[in-house]
C-alpha cells in the first residue's frame, strides 16, 4: 500500500473510532469542521479550481439552510427528505444568480456577488412571516435516531465523504480540465470551442449547491437558522479557510477547516471576545505574507499532497 | 481571384471589411479571398492593419461594416467559440497555452472540447484522447514533453504546442498570428516547415501574418500585402516580389535581400 | 427627510471610499469601520470635554482627525505592502482589518449602545410646513452643500486636487513628472478616512452608536460607490442623494423591499454599466 493510501485508512479509522474515545463535544467540533470543509472546499471549486472568486457565497449556504429548515418547520417533511432540499435550492439560486455574475470577471465578479448575497440576507431578514426575520427558525433538529452528537457525526462525516468525492471526481472529469484550462487562459479557451460562460456558470451552480448542502447539514446540527447565515462576514469563512488551508490543492480548504475551527475553538474558549481580532490578523498577516496559504508555501505536508498529486 | 459568386469554393471571404478605433480606420475595406489548400502569407509594414484584420476575422473583434464568409456560410460576428466549432483554429502573436497543464493536458483538454464532453462531470478525464493527444505532440515533434508542465517548456516547444491544441480541433483553415514571433531563425525554418507538411498532408487551408521575409518566401503559396488597412497587392510569391508598390512600400529595400 | 441626513452621512463616507479606490485602486472594505470609530470617539469627546457651547465643533474635528490618523498609520504600515498584489487580495485585506477594528472598538468602549446629545442649540426643533423638523438635521442638510462646495473646491481649485485628478487617470504618469506618489497615497487614504469619520462623528447624535454599524453602513456605502462609479467624485454625491432618498421614500412606501430593491439596482448597474453611472471603464 502506498503511503498516501496508508494515511487515509489510518484517519479513516481514527475517525471512525471518535465516538468511542472523545467526548460528544469534541464530537459536534468534528462535525463542525467536516461541514465547513465541505462550504470551503465547495467554494474552492470555484476560486482555487477555476479562478473566480467569490464573496458571496453564504447566500447558497444560507438558501440551502433556510430550504431544509423551511420544508422541516412549515411542511412538516421529514429531515431525510428535506435535506435533498438544500443543495436543490441552492443550485437555483446560484442559476439565478450566477448568469449575471459570470458576465464579469476579477473584482466586479466579487462585488456582484457580494450584491446578490445581501439580496438573500434582507430577504431573509424581512421576510419575517416566512423566515422568522431576525428571530430565525429554531428547533430544527434531525429525527430521534440522528440527533446524538455521536450519530449525527457519522451522517455528517459520510455525507461530507461522499460530497468530498463527488467534488474530485468533478475536478478529475473532462468539464475539470476544462474549467482549468478557462482559468489559465480563458482566451485560448474560446479558441478551442468552449463557451466559456456556460462552463463558468456550470461550475458555479455546482459550487452552489456543494455549499448548500454544508448549509443544510448545518441547520440540523445547529438546531436553528438565522439570517446571518448569509450576511456579508459568513461568505468570508470558506474563504479564509481555503486561503489558509491552501487554495491549490483539493484538500488544503480541509485542511484549513481543521485548522482554524481547532484556532477557533482554541482562542474562544479563553477569550472569546478576542476571536475576530485574531482571525482578522491572521488574515491580514496571511495576505502579506504567504500568498498561497500555509500548504502552498510548506509545499504540503505528506499525505495531503501526495493524495493531491497534480493541481 | 475567384468570383464572389462562387463563395462555396473558398475556404475564406472578406466583402468590405472595415473597422475603426478612435479616429483610425485601422482596416479600410478588405476584400479577400482564400482558396482551400492556399497558404496564404498576410504582410505589409507596421501599423498596415494584420493584427486587426486578424482579429477581425477570428472574432475577437467586432467589425465595423462588411462580411466574412468561412465555407461559404456568413459568419460575420460570430463569438470565437463558434467560429473554432465550424473549423477555425488560430495561434496568437504570444503564445497562449494553458501553462500549469502538461502539454499532453492541453492537448487533450482541446480534443475533450472538440468532442463535445467538456460537460461531462462523470469520468476521469486523463484517460480519454490520451492516444490521439500524444500522436499529436508527436507530429509536432513534442513527444518528449508531453508530461511537462507546459509554462517551462522553451518558447520555441511553447510555440509548437500552441500548434497542436489549434489542430486538436481538426480545423479546415488555420489561422496563424505571427508564428516565428520570438523565434530564433533556425527555429522559424522549421516551424513553419511543419505547417507547410501538415497543410500539404491534410489539405489544411492556412492564413498566416509575419514580418520575416524569408519565411513567408520560403512558404507562402500566395501573398496578400497591406497597406495603410487595403489590400495593396496579392498573388503569387514572385508576383509580390516583383512589385513596384510592394518595394516602395517597404521603404525602397526590396523584398529579397 | 431624515433620508437626505442619511444621504449626508453615506455621501461623506462613499465620496471617501470612492475617493480612495479612484487614486490607490484599493476598495477600502473596513470603510465602514472609520465611519463606526468616527462616532465612537464623538462619544468619549463629547463626555470628556466641557459642557461649552464649542465642545461639540471641538469634538468633530478631533474625532474626524483622530479617525484620519488611523488611516494614515494604516496606509503607511499595511496597505503599502500590498499595492502591486491582486485587488482580490487587497479587498480580502481590508476585510480582515474590519474584524480587528471592530473588536478594538469592543474591548475599548464595551458591548453596550451608547449615545451622543445634539449640542444644545441644536436639540430642538424647528417647524418647517407645519412638521418640527429637528434642528440638528437642519445642521446636516446646511453642511451638505458647504462640504459638496468645499470638496469642489479642494479637487478642482487646489494643486493638491488636481494631482489627485490627474492620479485617477495616470498614476505613473505621475511619478514619472517627479510627483511623490507614495506620500499622495497616504495624504489620499488619510483625506478618505477623515470622510468617513466625519460622516460618524456627525451621525452619531442621530443614531445609536452601537457595534454593527460598521457593517450597516458599509453594504449601503458599497452600493452608492458602485452605482456612482467608483473613483467618480460627482457620482458619488447624486449617487448618495439617490439611495438616500430611495432609502427614506422606499421605507415609506415599500418597508420590505426597499433595501432589497437597493441591491438590485447595483446588481443591475454591475450588469450593465460595472463602472457605475459616471464612473470610467477599466482599461
Amino acid at each position: 500500500m502506498t503511503p498516501s493510501a496508508r494515511a487515509l485508512v489510518v484517519l479513516t479509522v481514527a475517525l471512525a473510532l471518535a465516538p468511542l474515545a472523545l467526548p460528544p463535544f469534541f464530537l459536534q467540533l468534528l462535525t463542525e469542521i467536516a461541514i465547513v470543509g465541505l462550504f470551503a472546499t465547495a467554494f474552492n471549486l470555484l476560486m482555487g479550481f477555476g479562478g473566480m472568486v467569490s464573496f458571496g457565497h453564504a447566500a447558497y449556504f444560507a438558501l440551502g439552510a433556510y430550504a431544509a429548515a423551511l420544508l422541516v418547520k412549515r411542511a412538516g417533511v421529514p429531515m431525510l427528505l428535506a435535506l435533498p432540499a438544500a443543495p436543490l435550492a441552492a443550485a437555483g439560486g446560484a442559476l439565478l444568480f450566477g448568469f449575471f455574475i459570470v458576465r464579469l470577471t476579477h473584482t466586479y465578479f466579487a462585488m456582484l456577488s457580494l450584491a446578490f448575497a445581501q439580496i438573500v440576507f434582507t430577504v431573509i431578514f424581512k421576510w419575517k412571516s416566512l423566515t422568522g426575520g431576525d428571530d430565525g427558525l429554531l428547533d430544527v433538529w434531525p429525527p430521534a435516531g440522528l440527533k446524538s452528537p455521536a450519530a449525527y457525526y457519522y451522517f455528517t462525516l459520510a455525507t461530507v465523504a461522499l460530497s468530498l468525492v463527488a467534488l474530485r471526481a468533478v475536478s478529475e472529469s473532462p468539464f475539470g480540465y476544462a474549467l482549468k484550462s478557462v482559468r489559465e487562459n480563458p482566451r485560448r479557451a474560446r479558441f478551442i470551442g468552449i463557451n466559456v460562460r456556460r462552463l463558468q456558470l456550470f461550475a458555479f451552480v455546482i459550487s452552489g449547491a456543494f455549499s448548500g448542502l454544508a448549509g443544510g447539514l448545518f441547520a440540523f446540527y445547529n438546531g436553528s437558522v438565522f439570517p446571518d447565515f448569509a450576511y456579508f462576514t459568513k461568505s468570508f469563512e470558506p474563504l479564509v479557510v481555503a486561503l489558509l488551508g491552501g487554495a491549490q490543492s483539493f484538500f488544503g480548504p480541509l485542511a484549513g477547516a481543521f485548522g482554524f475551527k481547532i484556532l477557533e475553538w482554541l482562542v474562544s474558549r479563553q477569550w472569546p471576545v478576542y476571536w475576530p481580532l485574531f482571525l482578522g490578523t491572521i488574515v491580514v498577516v496571511v495576505i502579506v505574507a504567504l500568498p498561497l496559504g500555509f500548504v502552498g508555501l510548506a509545499g504540503g505536508r505528506g499525505w495531503r499532497t501526495r493524495l493531491t498529486g497534480k493541481t | 481571384m475567384a468570383d464572389p459568386t462562387d463563395r462555396q469554393d473558398l475556404v475564406l471571404q472578406t466583402i468590405g471589411l472595415r473597422k475603426h478605433f478612435g479616429g483610425v480606420l485601422a482596416v479600410n475595406g478588405v476584400d479577400l479571398s482564400v482558396a482551400p489548400g492556399d497558404v496564404r502569407a498576410i504582410i505589409g509594414p507596421n501599423g498596415a492593419g494584420k493584427t486587426t484584420l486578424f482579429n477581425l476575422l477570428t472574432g475577437d473583434l467586432p467589425h465595423d461594416s462588411g462580411r466574412i464568409y468561412f465555407a461559404g456560410e456568413e459568419v460575420s460576428g460570430l463569438p470565437p467559440h463558434r467560429l473554432c466549432r465550424r473549423g477555425m483554429g488560430r495561434t496568437f502573436q504570444i503564445t497562449s497555452i494553458f501553462r500549469r497543464l502538461t502539454a499532453l493536458e492541453n492537448v487533450q483538454t482541446a480534443f475533450l472540447s472538440h468532442h463535445r464532453r467538456h460537460y461531462n462531470i462523470l469520468m476521469p478525464a486523463r484517460r480519454l484522447y490520451r492516444d490521439e493527444a500524444f500522436a499529436l505532440l508527436e507530429r509536432v515533434g513534442l513527444h518528449e514533453q508531453a508530461r511537462k508542465p507546459s509554462g517551462i517548456l522553451p518558447h520555441g516547444d511553447q510555440r509548437r504546442l500552441e500548434l497542436a491544441i489549434a489542430l486538436a480541433s481538426s480545423p479546415r483553415l488555420l489561422l496563424l498570428d505571427e508564428p516565428t514571433a520570438g523565434m530564433a531563425p533556425r527555429e522559424r525554418h522549421e516551424i513553419m516547415a511543419l505547417v507547410d507538411r501538415i497543410a500539404s498532408d491534410t489539405g489544411l487551408t492556412v492564413v498566416f501574418t509575419e514580418h520575416d521575409m524569408d519565411v513567408v518566401f520560403a512558404v507562402a503559396r500566395r501573398i496578400t500585402v497591406l497597406h495603410q488597412g487595403s489590400v495593396l497587392t496579392e498573388g503569387s510569391p514572385a508576383a509580390v516580389r516583383a512589385n513596384p508598390d510592394v518595394q516602395r512600400v517597404y521603404l525602397g529595400q526590396p523584398a529579397a535581400r | 427627510m431624515s433620508g437626505l441626513s442619511v444621504g449626508m452621512f453615506l455621501f461623506l463616507v462613499s465620496v471617501g471610499m470612492s475617493l480612495i479606490f479612484g487614486v490607490t485602486r484599493i476598495v477600502n472594505l473596513a470603510h465602514g469601520s472609520f465611519y463606526m470609530v468616527g462616532a465612537y470617539l464623538m462619544v468619549t469627546l463629547v463626555e470628556v470635554l466641557p459642557d461649552r457651547p464649542w465642545a461639540f465643533w471641538l469634538a468633530l474635528l478631533v474625532a474626524s482627525l483622530g479617525v484620519a490618523l488611523l488611516g494614515a498609520v494604516i496606509e503607511v504600515g499595511l496597505l503599502r505592502l500590498i499595492y502591486h498584489r491582486d485587488p482580490l487580495m487587497q479587498l480580502i485585506l481590508t476585510f480582515g482589518l474590519i474584524l480587528v477594528i471592530s473588536t478594538l472598538v469592543l474591548l475599548a468602549w464595551g458591548p453596550d449602545n451608547k449615545s451622543v446629545s445634539r449640542p444644545d442649540a441644536l436639540a430642538g426643533s424647528v417647524p418647517i410646513f407645519g412638521q418640527p423638523f429637528p434642528s440638528y438635521y437642519l445642521l446636516v442638510l446646511g453642511l451638505a452643500p458647504v462640504v459638496a462646495l468645499g470638496l469642489w473646491l479642494i479637487f478642482y481649485r487646489t494643486r493638491w486636487g488636481m494631482l489627485i485628478r490627474a492620479a485617477t487617470v495616470d498614476r505613473e504618469m505621475l511619478g514619472a513628472l517627479g510627483v511623490n506618489v507614495a506620500a499622495l497615497y497616504t495624504q489620499v487614504f488619510a483625506f478618505g478616512s477623515w470622510l468617513a469619520g466625519l460622516g460618524g462623528a456627525l451621525a452619531a447624535p442621530t443614531i445609536a452608536v452601537a457595534l454593527g454599524m460598521d457593517g450597516d453602513v458599509l453594504t449601503t456605502a458599497f452600493v452608492v460607490v458602485v452605482v456612482g462609479g467608483l473613483g467618480s467624485f460627482a457620482g458619488s454625491f447624486i449617487s448618495a442623494l439617490l439611495v438616500g432618498l430611495l432609502q427614506s421614500f422606499g421605507i415609506l412606501i415599500f418597508p420590505a423591499i426597499s433595501i432589497v430593491l437597493l441591491f438590485a439596482i447595483m446588481a443591475v448597474v454591475l450588469v450593465v454599466r460595472p463602472w457605475g453611472l459616471l464612473g470610467r471603464p477599466e482599461q
